[in-house]
């Protein structure tokens, strides 16, 4: 704290009022007369000493001393005076504000939030700016939010920054940092202050072109909370028998010592199981608990700790398992050696199969080698010897040798494969001027390269996945390779995932998943605390897009009564084990939290405005004081 | 039958029967005082009463009627019995009428004072005079000085034709009254002896000229217990000038302080010259003030 500033320094005239005061009040001074018999006695009085002594000089003009003081008290406010903190010379400040699902833990039983504190925080910049000054809220968590652009309004900013809520998802600086710096090119400043409770990742690629104030809040209790919840189709001989699933749970803790509590499974709101559970920040938890789904079926997992836990959000996830079904696969007589592959698995229907009539509409898995085929329609598509429409002005296919030269091995179609001594007979060439970038630009991926071309492509559109052998296998080795089955086996693999058929891993917040529901539709989706809104399917009768910011069960309800719940859970690791990042590492630089406290400039107005009353008051007492010192 | 009362008083300063029971009353002086006239007080000589006084040695020339042989049969030695001599007393009553003596009723309360002692003198067969001083510069007005019971009227017309107002100081006053005085005796002020300058002096003029000095002073209600607060502009009655105050109400109490100082002096310079001092309050009954008080007090016997 340095020397103190003035908000409004013009007010200092006020102190010419002093003039006037002291003017007025010797003038009003006009003392009562008094008639008396004689002067002796009270000049005697008068010329003792104690009557003269300085107290009594002051004693004497204590009413205008007062009004001196109250004078001066009343013009030092009307300057708004206030102690600098040092923290708030920047004419605009953006406040960025961490919402993520770790700012809602606590530090003690029914103690404040994190994000409570990063209020307080800013609530004090706010409530001690200066008029030249203004701020800006953002907030973010997933993606960034601007709730006020830079203003000097405090009714604005505190209402902003009351209606800030904690949304259930992992923090992504880099949203908020972006937003910040498209503002600083209207309504440029230096430096921004990040308020957070250090969650945030460590490494943000993002040139900082301005100084990022990095504070964080006081760290929250300990916490355990579900970190991941998955499960795994049992077939067969696993327990569970026809319809059983493994379900895994893995719970994480960030104590150093046990938090010791109890895990329960939750079947369709029915508690079907339980497990004490007792993690540490060393040692994670990983259970497994068996379930038989004869229909679609909602898993729950849910904490109920015996010690403190600080956050609630993780303590509970949901899952969906549905009932088990074999995969529907759609391929053409004309591809026999694929039809054959296939027939070696089970849990797989192939159409079109002799003396089968009825076929579903939509088939878990297509392999053709005809590009148009629209009568079908499947999630898992490979499509064989044919160059997407899109692709035909860059690809060339040509009647010429080719072998494959690299291929991504991490792909899940070619796990497992060795491709290098598989001979072709079509060659794949770029056209003049295409390359790998302009496939990447149609959402294309390459998965093996020939000698002049690409030869394997895949490609995500929605739920819809699409594999692209350019080459026809037929004019290839491939098929009398061990490689072949494999492949095949690992578009089986790949279409019962897609299908949720095999593994199945709870819902995260932040965006519901894809939900196929009744076409062209309207439906109204309610949530946890007081969530509610109306989306509507589109012609694929699919509901996108939905934000589920908080966990918890989201009920969707249609015109004709027909509704659905899908539950979300938090299920970050990070959140739940509420990392720390002492540095933020930028591309080009490396900021760290600063340790020393916040300090804001403190108005210093209302201290003395109570000091006016104070001596207001004092006046008055004095003023109606009765008289004494009588000696009897 | 009320008004036919008040016709009938001897004087107005106070009612018959103060006047009759004042008349049964002595002023008790302290010392004996020696005068060529006869009164009625004690004289320390071998004088014409039977009240034995002292011994002293015998010389020649004394009178053998007063050896007391008793004590030469034991101490082989003569001595002359002394005997106190009674002589008369010149009683001097000094008022004070100026300007400040005219606030709550002082000067009449002194008038009333005067009165009563001056009946006592008179009844006793004392010589009374009464001196006035009020306007300084002027001439001090005075009565004749007075003795037995028939001057009693003539006392009285003087006392109620004095009128009050002006600034002579009591130094003054005393200073005029020794001018025109004669003899030796008492004399009793009575003033609020509010006056500037040392009262020691006056005093001094007084008992040098023989006179027992007496003092009564009278003050008003609000000069013994002042009422007062705040920013005050005091305006002195006889002076006019001015003293700024603040604070008066704080002030009382030191005040107070310096008012019983000044009573302690006036009692100590009274008593050192075989005197008197009596504070009053001029609003206090008269009756009380002259038949318990100043009995109390041993101002009076009877």
């Amino acid at each position: 704290m340095g020397f103190p500033g003035f908000f409004t320094p013009m007010f200092a005239w006020l102190f010419l009022l002093l003039g006037p005061l002291v003017l007025f009040y010797y003038l009003k001074l006009k003392r009562p007369r008094m008639t008396i018999p004689s002067l002796v006695l009270w000049r005697q009085v008068m010329r003792d000493n104690r009557v003269n002594s300085p107290f009594q000089r002051f004693k004497r003009n204590i009413l205008l001393l007062l009004q001196i003081l109250l004078l001066t008290l009343l013009v030092l406010a009307a300057m708004q005076p206030f102690w600098r903190g040092g923290e708030q010379t920047a004419e605009r400040l953006p406040i960025l504000i961490d919402r993520s699902a770790s700012m809602a833990a606590i530090g003690a039983p029914d103690g404040p939030t994190r994000l409570d504190l990063a209020k307080e925080q800013a609530g004090r910049i706010i409530d001690n700016m200066s008029s030249n000054q203004q701020v800006s809220l953002i907030t973010f968590g997933r993606s960034a939010r601007q709730l006020t652009g830079f203003t000097s309004n405090k009714r604005v900013l505190s209402e902003a920054l009351r209606g800030i809520k904690i949304e259930d998802v992992p923090s992504a600086l880099d949203d908020a940092l972006r937003m910040v710096e498209a503002m600083a090119r209207s309504k440029p400043f230096d430096r921004v202050l990040l308020l957070s409770d250090g969650n945030v990742p460590g490494q943000v690629d993002f040139a900082l072109p301005y100084k990022l104030d990095y504070r964080r809040v006081p760290p929250a209790g300990a916490n355990m909370g579900v970190t991941d919840l998955g499960a795994r189709r049992a077939f067969g001989g696993e327990s569970g028998g026809e319809g059983g699933w493994s379900v895994f749970v893995q719970v994480q803790a960030t104590d150093d010592q046990p938090m010791t509590g109890t895990l329960q499974l939750i079947q369709d709101g029915r508690l079907v199981a339980q497990e004490p559970i007792a993690p540490r920040r060393a040692q994670s938890q990983r259970l497994m608990f068996t379930v038989n789904a004869a229909a679609q079926t909602r898993i729950e997992v849910r904490i109920v700790p015996r010690v403190f836990d600080a956050l609630e959000s993780d303590n509970r996830a949901f899952m969906v398992l549905t009932p088990p079904r074999p995969l529907d696969v759609y391929i053409p007589p004309t591809l026999a050696a694929y039809r054959h592959a296939m027939q070696g698995f089970t849990g797989v229907r192939m159409y079109p199969a002799a003396g089968v009539d009825t076929a579903p509409g939509d088939y878990d898995v297509l392999i053709s080698d005809n590009a148009k085929i629209d009568e079908v329609r499947a999630r898992t598509n490979l499509y064989v010897g044919v160059v997407p429409g899109d692709l035909r002005d860059m690809l060339d296919v040509a009647q010429a040798g080719d072998e494959f030269i690299d291929w991504r091995r991490s792909s899940r179609l070619l796990d497992h494969i060795e491709l290098s001594d598989v001979v072709l007979l079509d060659e794949v060439r770029w056209q003049d001027g295409a390359g790998e970038e302009a496939l990447e630009n149609q959402g294309y991926e390459v998965l093996a390269y020939g000698r002049n071309g690409p030869l394997i492509l895949r490609k995500r559109e929605g739920e819809t996945l699409s594999y692209h052998l350019l080459f026809h296998t037929d004019r290839s080795t491939l098929p009398y390779r061990i490689g072949f089955p494999i492949l095949v086996a690992n578009l089986t693999r790949i279409a019962m995932q897609e299908a949720g058929l095999l593994e199945v891993i709870g819902d995260r917040t932040g965006v519901m998943r894809p939900v196929a529901l009744a076409v062209d539709t309207t439906y109204r989706i309610t949530g946890p605390d007081g969530y509610a809104r109306e989306e509507r399917t589109d012609e694929q009768g699919r509901l996108l897009g939905v934000p589920a910011p908080r966990v918890g069960i989201y009920r969707l309800k249609g015109g004709d009564g027909d509704h659905i719940e899908i539950g979300v859970s938090l299920l970050q690791g990070s959140e739940t084990l509420m990392t720390t990042a002492q540095e933020i590492h930028f591309r080009e630089l490396s900021v760290a939290v600063t340790a020393s406290p916040m300090r804001v400039n403190r108005s210093l107005w209302p201290t003395l405005a109570t000091m006016a009353l104070a001596v207001l008051l004092v006046e008055w007492w004095f003023y109606q004081k009765r008289p004494g010192g009588r000696n009897v | 039958m009320a008004v036919e009362a008040e016709r009938s008083r001897v004087t107005s300063l106070f009612s018959n029967d103060v006047l009759a029971r004042v008349e049964r009353l002595r002023m008790n002086t302290s010392r004996r005082f020696t005068n060529r006239s006869s009164g009625e007080h004690l004289a320390g000589r071998a004088g014409s009463s039977n009240e034995f006084a002292d011994y002293r040695n015998y010389v020649v020339g004394d009178d053998l009627r007063y050896v007391d042989w008793n004590v030469f049969a034991r101490l082989r030695r003569p001595y002359v019995k002394l005997y106190h001599h009674e002589e008369q007393m010149h009683l001097v009553l000094l008022v004070d009428a100026s300007s400040s003596m005219l606030f709550e009723g002082k000067l009449q309360r002194a008038k009333q004072l005067v009165a009563a002692l001056s009946v006592m003198g008179l009844f006793n067969n004392e010589r009374v005079s009464i001196h006035a001083f009020n306007q300084a510069n002027s001439a001090t007005s005075h009565s004749r000085p007075c003795r037995g019971r028939g001057s009693m009227r003539e006392l009285f017309r003087f006392l109620e034709e004095i009128e009050g107002g002006g600034d002579e100081l009591v130094e003054q006053g005393v200073r005029a009254m020794l001018k025109h005085h004669r003899g030796r005796g008492a004399v009793v002020v009575v003033s609020d002896f509010l006056t500037p300058g040392d009262l020691r002096r006056t005093m001094n003029m007084l008992y040098s000229r023989g006179l027992e000095v007496f003092g009564i002073q009278v003050l008003g209600p609000t000069e013994i217990d002042p009422e007062v607060s705040g920013d005050l502009r005091f305006v002195d009655s006889e002076t006019n000038e001015t003293l700024d105050v603040s604070g008066a109400g704080d002030l009382v109490g030191l005040y107070q302080q310096y008012r019983l100082g000044m009573e302690r002096e006036l009692e100590q310079l009274c008593r050192q010259r075989m005197g008197r001092y009596l504070m009053v309050d001029a609003q206090s009954p008269l009756e009380t003030l002259l038949f318990d008080r100043m009995r109390r007090t041993g101002w009076v016997v009877g």
